[in-house]
């Protein structure tokens, strides 16, 4: 009994890291830029698709093309803020939900009509492996996949409080129009905000392709639970969305060990709904960081 | 004056006409009289195919008219129709895109297009059922390796020379005892109709082959992490497990499977799982893996035969239903030798009384087509797969085993 608990928290801890970096990158833009990003699924899934085929026409580990897929996400990221939601900012909010909402149905059909809807898989030498501890078992490929992920968010909590360019994306975040009057050049420090938010999409999916079947919905799996994570943790809060999804991750792999199967999201949501219940603003309270 | 005009034109061109055709006949006439019956063309025989190239079911849908095409090939290679002077099979292809309102009207227009003697389709039954209820209603017959039991309802016009849905849940029961003498069974099914009405026709079934079910779940499509449900599966002990779900998820969960180092035997039941398109997408993973068809292309001496063919000229094996198809053509050239004739009416009443045990017609697992009143062939029943080497090998029940089952 306390085996199948701790595997059941350990199966949530692992899979939260992935909902972590997808979360992130949500809050991120939400926070700095303030536009929900309804297209980030997709570009995990694009990250996703760097990786197999990197993968099957060069034989190239998914966990080394990190290196290209981080990147390339970074420049569609600055070209997408540059080009589409520079020209929305000023106006309401329903061009900007439109703009971000047609770009994911936009890649999503791209996506079929170029890679057809077949699951693509990668197998590598650790996919099917595992560390036993005891009566406890750690999917190795999930267990790489934790660690990067948590590596790269801590890697962004330095850029954002040790770097300039970090501490002008604070400031861009509290109060743009007087970041701008202090000599910061917002649209600069926006593309960077979406371009380093979609690399950590497009770490997730690279991360994901050793044990995750690629295909043009398989974003919409991880955005879900990413939306959840960045309202839990409260919105533009990059810690809270971290805290949230590890949270999130252990409460579906408990719910569905101990309630039935198709109840992991129930428990998800009610989680959500309590916390909305309680601390409207979120877990980590009223402060955007 | 324009009407006179007309009219003299008119008998003009008639009496063009009459002359034509008089001197004309005479020479066929002639003609005929000089070389009886050899080369008079036969008027071909027009057979419908409907099957989805496009959207969402268009890979298999193409599959099945390349099978289509190869064995109405086969059919006029062999001299056609010997009782219509030799007539040669012509596939009238029609694509119904997926999508039941396009089923509906691709039927109708087929059927009142063209003078069709039958008509095969659609692979998913949802198409099926439809085209099925156009051709009873225009008096067609229609033959189909669809396998819901709906097909044998109230029809006249319908003949399903294959396995029952009723059947397959039966025989994958069955299977499970080539694991264990006792087997303990976890059945784990997506939360949507198809995943709840399969799962419950294995529950239903259960008690009466002798087989334990130790866990019923059903779980949501589309998950992140088949962790939580195998390891609930672990902890329920089964030996065979029952997985009724999508390539995405069972992509998962065989995956997980071997994290954990489960021994287990894992049966995906059909459909997707015994195309070869499954391999493609889960390469070795899917070794040992357990299955069930309506047909298998180690079935017989001719099935192997048609398979290597095909193979040859697609460079896959000869699937399920795109195999079942091959036969379908021949049952359907039997019927019409027998007819002497291409009127739909007496296709049905030819199919009706269809018995065959040998030939191409025959292959599949029952090795015999004879339909009984509701268009069920009576010697119908599933057999048994599994994924051995890249390929698919029948392995149940022993008459149609032709290689043993390798415990995973």
């Amino acid at each position: 009994m306390l085996a199948t608990l701790a595997q059941a928290v350990v199966n949530g801890l692992l899979i939260g890291g992935i909902y972590a970096l997808v979360s992130i990158g949500v809050t991120l833009i939400f926070g700095v830029v303030k536009i929900v990003n309804f297209a980030q699924g997709e570009f995990v899934m694009i990250g996703m698709y760097i990786s197999f085929f990197l993968a099957t026409r060069y034989g190239i580990d998914p966990l080394l093309s990190l290196a290209v897929s981080m990147p390339v996400l970074f420049l569609i990221g600055v070209a997408l803020q540059h080009f589409l939601i520079r020209r929305v900012l000023g106006l309401s909010d329903m061009p900007q939900i439109f703009l971000t909402f047609a770009l994911s149905l936009l890649l999503m059909n791209l996506a079929l009509l170029l890679f057809t809807a077949n699951y693509r898989t990668v197998q590598t030498p650790y996919s099917d492996s595992a560390l036993y501890l005891g009566p406890l078992y750690i999917p190795v490929a999930k267990l790489i996949a934790f660690v990067l992920a948590m590596a790269l968010s801590a890697a962004l909590w330095v850029f954002l409080h040790a770097t300039d360019m970090g501490k002008a994306m604070r400031a861009a975040a509290q109060k743009p129009e007087v970041a701008m009057l202090m000599g910061i050049n917002t649209n600069r420090v926006f593309c960077v905000a979406v371009g380093v938010s979609l690399a950590l999409a497009g770490a997730a999916g690279s991360l994901l392709m050793p044990f995750y079947p690629a295909s043009p919905m398989a974003g919409q799996v991880f955005v879900l639970m990413a939306f959840v994570a960045v309202v839990l943790g409260t919105l533009g809060n990059v810690k809270g969305a971290l805290v949230a999804s590890l949270m999130m991750g252990v409460a579906e792999s408990l719910g569905i060990q101990f309630v039935g199967a198709d109840s992991g999201l129930i428990v998800v949501f009610l989680m959500l709904l309590l916390t909305l219940a309680f601390r409207p603003s979120g877990l980590a309270g009223g402060a955007a960081r | 004056m324009k009407n006179g005009r007309g009219r003299t034109s008119q008998q003009r061109q008639r009496r063009r006409e009459f002359l034509i055709k008089t001197a004309g006949g005479a020479l066929v006439t002639t003609a005929l009289a000089a070389f009886p019956l050899r080369l008079r063309a036969a008027e071909p025989v027009n057979i419908g195919a409907l099957y989805p190239v496009t959207g969402s079911m268009a890979q298999i849908g193409q599959g099945c008219v390349n099978a289509a095409k190869l064995a109405v090939q086969m059919v006029n290679d062999a001299g056609g129709i010997k009782s219509l002077g030799g007539a040669k099979l012509n596939l009238i292809v029609s694509d119904v895109q997926s999508d039941t309102t396009v089923t509906r009207t691709e039927t109708d227009r087929l059927i009142n297009g063209y003078k069709l003697a039958a008509i095969h389709g659609c692979f998913a039954s949802a198409l099926t059922l439809i085209a099925s209820e156009v051709a009873e209603r225009a008096k067609v017959p229609l033959i189909t390796g669809s396998s819901s039991d709906q097909l044998n309802k109230d029809r006249h016009y319908t003949f399903t020379p294959f396995a029952r849905a009723s059947q397959f849940a039966q025989a994958q029961l069955q299977m499970s005892k080539l694991v264990s003498d006792k087997p303990k069974v976890a059945v784990i099914f997506e939360n949507t109709a198809f995943g709840t009405s399969t799962s419950n026709g294995l529950r239903e079934k259960a008690p009466a082959e002798g087989v334990e079910i130790v866990m019923f779940e059903p779980y949501s499509a589309g998950f992140a992490d088949a962790g939580p449900l195998i390891n609930k599966v672990k902890a329920s002990g089964a030996d065979a497990l029952f997985s009724v779900s999508y390539l995405n998820d069972l992509i998962l969960i065989v995956r997980t499977i071997k994290q954990v180092g489960l021994k287990i035997a894992l049966n995906g039941g059909s459909g997707g799982f015994v195309i070869p398109d499954f391999y493609k997408s889960v390469g070795t993973l899917a070794e040992g893996l357990q299955g069930v068809a309506h047909w298998n292309h180690d079935c017989s001496a001719e099935a192997e035969k048609v398979n290597a063919v095909y193979k040859k000229q697609y460079g896959e094996f000869l699937f399920e239903y795109a195999g079942g198809l091959v036969a379908q053509t021949f049952m359907l050239a039997d019927a019409l030798e027998r007819a002497a004739s291409t009127d739909p009416e007496k296709v049905r009443d030819a199919l009706a009384a269809l018995d065959v045990s040998s030939g191409y017609a025959a292959m599949g697992p029952g090795g015999r087509v004879k339909f009984g009143p509701d268009g069920k062939n009576i010697y119908a029943h599933p057999v048994g797969v599994q994924w051995q080497n890249g390929d698919l090998a029948s392995v149940f029940p022993k008459d149609d085993a032709r290689a043993p089952l390798v415990k995973t």
